[in-house]
């Protein structure tokens, strides 16, 4: 055992030097170039970057439905390769099972993994109840607005049990309005059930209401550019002065990036 | 595409290849070398290429050369087929447009629509006799069919936002019809072509075999009443063929009229 | 609004009627005044031979008898290939092995249509049920293979990804995310087949049967007794119209997800 226990504060998941290179037109372009990171147990983690390049990826690798080029994935300090059962994830687009049923699906993972139907039932129910979306456990994927859909992605993470969850920018697609709505919700969700969260999103404001750390990633090839801790209270108010501040200084940042790489 | 992809479709190629010359190689082997299966029941491959070659230039058992056969077979459908298809697309597109059309036609086409093509072939030998009208009209109403329909959908389905835009840029109807509904319709309406032209194949062959007295259906019933069934197997091939030809060709024209996409 | 709708249905009523009633019309007139009328029934005269046919026996059995043969006949070869058709489908859309082999020889088979099979079957055996329903059989044999194929090479492969991040072992993704995927497919070759395998039975009992609509339609000509004829087309078009309209509803039931409310 490496792990280093730090008073509970022990990590979760661990990058180390962690590439990856995809093989276009029979040319190796690299999408991740040697990213370190720790993260501990019930930490938020935002990885923000305004580009297209390596956060879907990293997050894939993370959940084993990525090869990894080159580096190492430590999830509780034991060596990852291939699927994970302590990682969940949420997905950009809702990628719900649209034969199952809002329960069907918020229970696939107990019921794969073996769990009784009784217990895995009240699970689910517990998380539909939890997303607010009792009251629509029959009702199919194409029966619900792009927000609900993406409750049920997000109950049905939370109902599997995994103590790291994955987001990959879960709201990208929804209406601002929406949008707010749901970040309010994962906040609370968050706080009443803890697990370790790494969100991905390319909006500043989303990342800084949610997170306790944002890492600011780089243009491809991604790599760590700088790191924010965010002890704020929460919830937090997008119109304190702190936050604007931040908001403010972490878009310069962005700007500057991006102006260089233009 | 990767390099690994590469190796992998080199690999299913080789697969198939050998996969379908061990299959004739099978074929050959049960029938000629071995003897297992009679070739009263079975031709081998060589023997059917034979034939094949024989039949160019022989007329026995059935009274003409295979050319013939196929030209005649040819002849009808394609007649019928353009028959079918100039007056059912027309027919589809005045049907969705005009509602009064569509009032009047609809339930008399769905009467008329569940019967399959080949059940008219005695009412059209009655009329036309043994001509080859009897079966091109068969083969024009196993068209007229497909591209009624598809053409009809066609037009229904238009984006009614295309149909608002061109009102606001003051179009006329008649402008709407002809700029927007019918090419919005153009991959719907070919859908319907390319069934069509497959429908009129196969009522072609039985029409052929109940009354004809030339054709490849001809062809193949006349010589299983002689029992020659290397003919036969030789004729079904040919048959098959000329249908892979047609769906070869419609496939082609399709890529280059139908730009965008649906 | 309300009263607007009414006198829009009454028209539609009114227009379809008038469409049909002008098609009757047209084939009572051609009967009176072309020589087309010495050979050919008038629709009345169909309409007293169907209920004469439902009573008195056409050949050996009645006009229902004739109508439950046919059905039967189709249940068999269509059963079979629904089965069979599947399966084949399913291994070459799942498989990249399975495709690799089978394709090719199935490509030979694919563009021959089911009914140029009936001379090739008559030879090998004989002239009877068996015939048909091998014809039945191979006319929707292709089809269900091309559309379930199609779906299961189709399947979102995220979904794939979805399930096995959630513990789905790999050898269950076959059976939870690959099948259930392919269910609207299964159902369009269902459809498909269903209304192929209706025309198989027709063209096969018009040459090699002595009994079912088929006959019907074919012995009716023979004998110049065009009624008969008339009544197997009335008949063969009627219940192909029932099937499909099953067929659509057991979809609506199965493919219930697919739809928004």
């Amino acid at each position: 055992m490496e792990g280093k226990k730090l008073n509970g504060n022990e990590s979760v998941v661990r990058l180390e030097n962690l590439k990856k290179s995809f093989e276009i037109n029979g040319e190796d372009v690299q999408i991740i170039n040697g990213i370190n990171l720790d993260i501990k147990k019930n930490e938020f983690i935002v990885l923000f970057g305004a580009g297209q390049c390596g956060k879907t990826t990293l997050l894939k690798m993370i959940a084993g439905l990525e090869d990894i080029t080159d580096g190492n994935i430590y999830i509780n300090d034991k060596k990852s390769s291939g699927f994970n059962e302590d990682v969940g994830m949420v997905y950009q687009t809702t990628a719900l099972f649209p034969w199952l049923s809002v329960m069907g699906n918020v229970e696939f993972g107990p019921k794969h993994r073996g769990a009784a139907k009784s217990e895995r039932r009240k699970k689910a129910q517990y998380y539909i109840d939890l997303v607010g979306l009792s009251g629509f456990e029959k009702h199919f994927p194409v029966q619900l607005s792009g927000g609900m859909q993406q409750r049920v992605g997000i109950a049905r993470a939370y109902a599997n049990d995994p103590e790291i969850i994955l987001m990959d920018e879960p709201f990208g697609h929804l209406d601002a309005q929406t949008r707010y709505l749901m970040e309010e919700d994962v906040e609370k969700i968050w706080a009443r059930e803890k697990r370790t969260v790494i969100f991905v999103t390319n909006n500043i404001e989303e990342a800084l209401y949610l997170a306790d750390r944002i890492i600011i990633l780089t243009e491809c090839p991604a790599t760590v550019m700088k790191e924010y801790v965010i002890d704020l209270p929460r919830p937090r108010s997008m119109v304190s002065e702190e936050f604007l501040r931040l908001r403010e200084e972490i878009s310069r940042l962005a700007d500057a990036r991006e102006s260089e790489a233009g | 595409m990767t390099k690994k992809e590469k190796r992998e479709r080199k690999k299913y190629l080789l697969i198939s290849v050998i996969s379908f010359a061990a299959f004739i190689l099978i074929w050959e082997c049960v029938t000629e070398i071995f003897g297992l299966i009679p070739p009263k029941k079975l031709p081998s491959p060589r023997t059917i290429v034979n034939v094949f070659l024989y039949k160019l230039s022989n007329t026995n058992p059935d009274g003409s050369v295979l050319t013939a056969h196929i030209l005649t077979s040819l002849k009808e459908s394609v007649l019928g087929f353009i028959i079918g298809v100039g007056l059912g697309v027309p027919l589809g597109i005045c049907m969705a447009w005009f509602e009064k059309f569509d009032l009047f036609f609809k339930p008399l086409f769905d009467l008329i629509k569940p019967i399959p093509p080949v059940g008219w072939v005695p009412i059209m030998l009655m009329l036309f006799g043994l001509s080859i009208w009897s079966k091109v009209t068969v083969i024009a109403i196993a068209s007229i069919v497909p591209a009624i329909i598809n053409s009809y959908s066609g037009i229904k389905q238009m984006n009614p936002v295309h149909k608002w835009v061109a009102q606001t840029f003051g179009a006329s109807d008649r402008q709407i019809l002809f700029t927007v509904a019918i090419p919005t319709a153009g991959p719907m309406i070919f859908a319907g072509i390319e069934v069509a032209l497959n429908a009129s194949w196969v009522t072609l062959v039985a029409a052929e075999l109940v009354a004809a007295t030339q054709g490849l259906g001809y062809m193949i019933q006349t010589s299983r009443m002689v029992g020659r069934i290397d003919i036969v197997f030789m004729g079904v091939l040919v048959i098959g063929a000329f249908g892979a030809l047609f769906t070869w060709l419609l496939g082609m024209l399709r890529r280059k009229l139908v730009k965008g996409g649906r | 609004m309300k009263f607007k709708l009414s006198g829009k249905s009454i028209q539609a009523v009114v227009l379809g009627t008038l469409g049909i009633l002008s098609f009757f019309i047209i084939w009572q007139l051609t009967c009176i005044f072309t020589k087309f009328g010495t050979i050919f029934p008038t629709p009345p005269e169909v309409a007293a031979g169907m209920i004469r046919g439902f009573i008195e026996p056409i050949g050996s059995v009645t006009l229902l008898g004739h109508i439950g043969i046919s059905l039967g006949r189709v249940l068999v070869g269509y059963t079979l290939s629904s089965v069979l058709g599947t399966l084949v489908g399913l291994l070459m859309g799942a498989s990249r092995l399975g495709k690799a082999i089978l394709y090719p020889i199935f490509n030979i088979i694919k563009p021959i249509p089911g009914i140029a099979w009936i001379p090739i079957a008559i030879m090998w055996l004989g002239i009877g049920n068996a015939t048909i329903y091998f014809i039945i059989f191979v006319g929707g044999f292709s089809q269900m293979v091309m559309n379930v194929m199609s779906g299961a090479s189709n399947v979102d492969q995220e979904l794939v990804g979805v399930a096995r991040v959630l513990g789905l072992k790999k050898n269950h993704v076959f059976l939870t995310i690959i099948l259930p995927s392919c269910v609207p497919y299964i159902f369009t070759g269902l459809q498909v087949s269903l209304s192929t395998s209706w025309m198989a039975v027709l063209a096969a009992e018009m040459i090699t049967a002595t009994s079912g609509c088929g006959w019907l339609i074919l012995a009716g000509m023979q004998s110049g007794i065009m009624l008969n004829n008339v009544l197997g087309m009335i008949a063969i078009g009627f219940i192909g119209l029932v099937l499909a309209t099953l067929m659509r509803m057991l979809e609506r039931r199965l493919c219930s997800w697919k739809e928004r409310n």
